[in-house]
């Protein structure tokens, strides 16, 4: 099956790069990045066009593996970094890629005021539910009784439950993906991105990670992901609805957009100083008059 | 030089401050430099606090240890501060039936110390007037022993207070007048004026000055230079700018951002300085260790990023609300990794605003984070300064590429193109027509792709570290003031400059050698200066003398003669003049 792509301007070509890649063979970021790039493309949007902000983790080591203004940060920042790069320049997408180890440990403050803030950015989780980087240490959301580096007994705690702490956030913009999906992927990062201008928009990708993870891997995913729009799933729904469907994982695992409104100003559209202003921050740079604040200080 | 002094203590949140303010205005407006000093605990009503106002027709910019005039709230005060005051002066308190013990009061007598307790609550109840015009009363008794006129406070008064009501402009009034009544009733003197409190005549350049704080003045200097976005975490003595900044934002549109944490408002900073505006960031030590991660990552994407460092006395939580000096090898040496940095001090009102410009240009031109400490003396203290004049400043953005035609010629490796002059190469901006690069946290090539090659590593911290000599070319050396020829030579930085100068004023053979610029260090025009001084002291406000330790590493000098304090106060004039005097003698 071949499925068209659907793009007048900008192609798949454009946003080549000569760098090889470095992931193993059967890692879901091969999906993941595959997708992203259809995504743009059928968007429309050129390289120049967009800013794309990576966590460090295996998904980082793609910021060199595909075309557009890039920045490869901090493990765990990229949230703060992005949405700032976002309200200095409202008028550029910018999306964020973070692994599931840095959101839900070291950079899970930003990740919660992030989605609280409603931050006009897209967000898209790498969650291979473990630190594959480092060599397969357990994430907050690894499995309970799963060995793993550094803790061959399993983890002591429990598995964080990543999509309950995302709806007790009161987002906007809530999907998931499966990376071995590439198509509906595609179409749920497309929506993302043009969800920007009504707030933070977290996509949870689903991943392989075929050398650390033995517990969720591709074919389990393969067997239980569902498309749940599909099955006739409105994510302008009641939130506690698509929480609940979320939430939901003891036998199928429901993808698609899950929860989506547009009601909700972004953290830029609440900003008093901004009302009305037509430019952004970074055309804005140049000296300023201060001589109203200095009258009064006589 | 003739200058006197008024210490207002009390509970915090007793009006201590607004006191101190509305005497400080009426001063200055009358034709006298003030300089103002708050001292205050860590917490939000009560403890022991208090604002001290030094004066003189002549410039100021430090406070005396001994006060002509203390005015206290409470009977804490009489406990406390009494030994505050000088010989001759005067004590004004309201403590009904307050007596000193035996020895005390003789000692107060010895020292000719007028003891004058004001009635305030009588008074009041008199006027009918609520408990808050107490704090008019006492403004007006300080007033008059000063031998100002009730008409000027009452201009004051009726500017501050006359939005709110005709009813109330006339409560202050009586308030103001009952001062004065009071004053008369107990001060003898045919003009009713208290020698030892006696004001020299004014200056009326001073009029028109400002009265403005270390932090409203970096504030101004941040939106004059062309920030639009600043991050920040409540951290005192870096709040009052956030403050500053937040309350200033509806007017100039600015985008203001109390953060979860230091390290969020850090990369919010990058994030936007990245994107291509101006931004900043303000913190003390503690949040400062938070954000040193972020500090590295700018230095290895190259990004311009400007941290505004207010010192406190550490380590940990340390004194809240004192002031130190003790972070600059903090800001020197912090964060992982080499790179190229440039670190700057403030060191009163005039460059707290010039130098946020300045710290812009820096940053954009040589595309590397710029430090500029302030401490709690400089942030909290009251500066008389005249209105800046706002033709002096320039936006230089260095390498920043904008025009469509030459963005068009570029490629993805000209951003971190090793052969670029001075290893500053071209900067363009996400959203312009042009190749694209990415700004990249790991070790890369000149496109910003992943490269771990020993030959790659190499060139791109030489070319990093190639800015450094670059900038350090360009940087001015300290600044020499007084003697040009000095025999006694003193170097120091940030905010002990005020008193220094205040001190050395009448001292023919002094010069100070003030480092604005801190890192990269120039020891060049030290180095000469010392070649000739017969003695050369470092004044600090910390344990180690870092900035003789900086002077070291930087050119092997050791300045062997201290004077360093670490006790989370400043220097006072006096004390400081006297530990100069005594170092010259011996």
């Amino acid at each position: 099956m071949s499925i068209k792509l659907e793009s007048n301007g900008p192609s798949m070509n454009d946003y080549s790069c000569a760098t090889q890649c470095t992931w193993c063979d059967g890692c879901g970021d091969y999906g993941i990045w595959t997708a992203m790039k259809r995504a743009l493309v059928e968007l429309g949007l050129a390289p120049h066009q967009v800013c794309l902000c990576f966590d460090v983790g295996c998904h980082g080591n793609g910021s060199d593996k595909l075309a557009g203004y890039r920045f490869h940060g901090l493990h765990g920042r990229v949230i703060p970094f992005a949405s700032a790069a976002k309200l200095a320049n409202h008028k550029l997408p910018v999306i964020a890629f973070g692994g599931d180890g840095a959101s839900f440990s070291e950079g899970i403050g930003h990740f919660v005021h992030g989605i609280r803030s409603n931050y006009p950015i897209t967000f898209i989780l790498h969650n291979n539910a473990n630190y594959g980087l480092t060599l397969g240490q357990a994430s907050s959301l690894t499995w309970q009784d799963q060995p793993m580096n550094s803790s061959p007994n399993g983890i002591p705690e429990h598995t964080l439950n990543s999509m309950d702490l995302v709806f007790a956030l009161e987002p906007t913009f809530v999907a998931r993906g499966f990376s071995g999906n590439i198509p509906q992927l595609t179409q749920i990062f497309k929506t993302a991105i043009q969800h920007q201008k009504h707030g933070f928009a977290f996509v949870d990708v689903l991943q392989a990670c075929p050398t650390y993870n033995h517990f969720a891997t591709h074919q389990y995913l393969l067997d239980r992901c569902y498309d749940a729009n599909a099955e006739g799933h409105d994510a302008h729904c009641e939130p506690s609805k698509a929480r609940a469907l979320a939430l939901d994982t003891s036998k199928r695992i429901a993808t698609g957009i899950l929860f989506q409104r547009e009601d909700v100003p972004s953290f830029y559209d609440r900003l008093a100083p901004r009302k009305d202003k037509k430019t952004a921050l970074v055309e804005e740079v140049g000296k300023v008059d201060v001589g109203e604040f200095m009258r009064e200080l006589i | 030089m003739s200058r006197i002094s008024i210490k207002i203590t009390g509970a915090q949140g007793q009006g201590v401050n607004s006191v101190g303010e509305i005497c400080a205005k009426g001063l200055k407006r009358a034709g006298y430099c003030v300089f103002g000093y708050r001292e205050y605990m860590s917490l939000i009503k009560g403890g022991h606090s208090s604002y001290q106002l030094d004066v003189s027709h002549e410039k100021i910019e430090s406070s005396e240890t001994k006060v002509n005039v203390l005015v206290t709230f409470n009977h804490h005060g009489l406990e406390t501060n009494a030994d505050d005051v000088k010989d001759g002066g005067i004590i004004i308190h309201q403590t009904p039936q307050w007596k000193f013990a035996a020895k005390d009061d003789v000692a107060l007598n010895k020292r000719k110390i007028t003891v004058l307790y004001l009635p305030t609550e009588d008074i009041l109840k008199k006027l009918k007037a609520k408990p808050i015009l107490g704090n008019v009363l006492i403004t007006s008794v300080v007033w008059s022993l000063l031998g100002r006129s009730a008409d000027g406070l009452k201009e004051l008064v009726r500017e501050q207070f006359g939005h709110k009501g005709e009813e109330l402009v006339q409560m202050n009034f009586g308030a103001i007048d009952a001062g004065f009544a009071f004053t008369k009733s107990v001060v003898s003197g045919d003009d009713g004026v208290s020698a030892d409190v006696r004001l020299s005549d004014p200056d009326p350049q001073w009029e028109n000055h400002m009265l403005l704080t270390g932090s409203v003045a970096m504030g101004l200097g941040l939106i004059h230079g062309g920030c639009r976005f600043y991050a920040g975490y409540p951290m005192t003595p870096a709040s009052p700018l956030l403050t500053f900044i937040a309350e200033t934002q509806n007017k100039t549109g600015m985008v203001v951002k109390q953060a979860e944490d230091e390290i969020t408002a850090a990369q919010m900073m990058s994030g936007a300085m990245y994107m291509g505006t101006r931004a900043a960031t303000g913190t003390s030590g503690g949040g400062f260790d938070l954000m040193t991660e972020t500090l590295s990552l700018d230095g290895i994407i190259e990004n311009p990023s400007v941290f505004v460092l207010a010192q406190r006395p550490g380590p940990a939580t340390g004194l809240p609300t004192w002031t130190a000096q003790g972070d600059l090898l903090l800001a020197i040496g912090s964060a992982h990794g080499e790179f190229a940095r440039c670190v700057l001090s403030v060191s009163d009102a005039q460059d707290c605003f010039d130098l946020m410009p300045e710290a812009f240009n820096l940053a954009e031109e040589f595309q590397t984070p710029v430090i500029v400490m302030t401490d709690k003396h400089t942030a909290e203290a009251l500066f008389t300064q005249p209105p800046y004049d706002q033709s002096k400043a320039t936006i230089r953005r260095g390498n920043l590429v904008t025009d469509a035609k030459q963005l068009k010629k570029l490629k993805s490796t000209d951003r971190y193109d090793p052969a670029a002059k001075d290893g500053i190469s071209a900067r363009w901006l996400p959203g312009t027509e042009a190749a694209t690069y990415c700004a990249q946290g790991d070790e890369h090539d000149s496109a910003g792709n992943v490269n771990e090659t020993a030959a790659n590593a190499k060139a791109q911290m030489e070319k990093r570290m190639k800015k450094m000599e670059a900038l350090k070319k360009m940087l001015p050396e300290p600044e020499l003031i007084g003697s040009q020829n000095p025999e006694t030579l003193i170097v120091g930085w940030g905010s002990n400059k005020g008193v220094i100068l205040d001190a050395i004023k009448d001292q023919k053979n002094i010069g100070y050698l003030h480092y604005t610029y801190l890192w990269p260090m120039k020891t060049e025009k030290l180095e000469k200066l010392m070649q000739k001084a017969k003695k050369t002291i470092l004044v600090e406000c910390n344990h180690h003398g870092q900035l003789g330790m900086v002077i070291k590493m930087a050119s092997g000098i050791d300045i062997k003669e201290k004077i360093l304090k670490y006790d989370g106060r400043p220097f006072f004039y006096d004390e400081l003049l006297s530990r100069i005097t005594n170092y010259q003698v011996n």
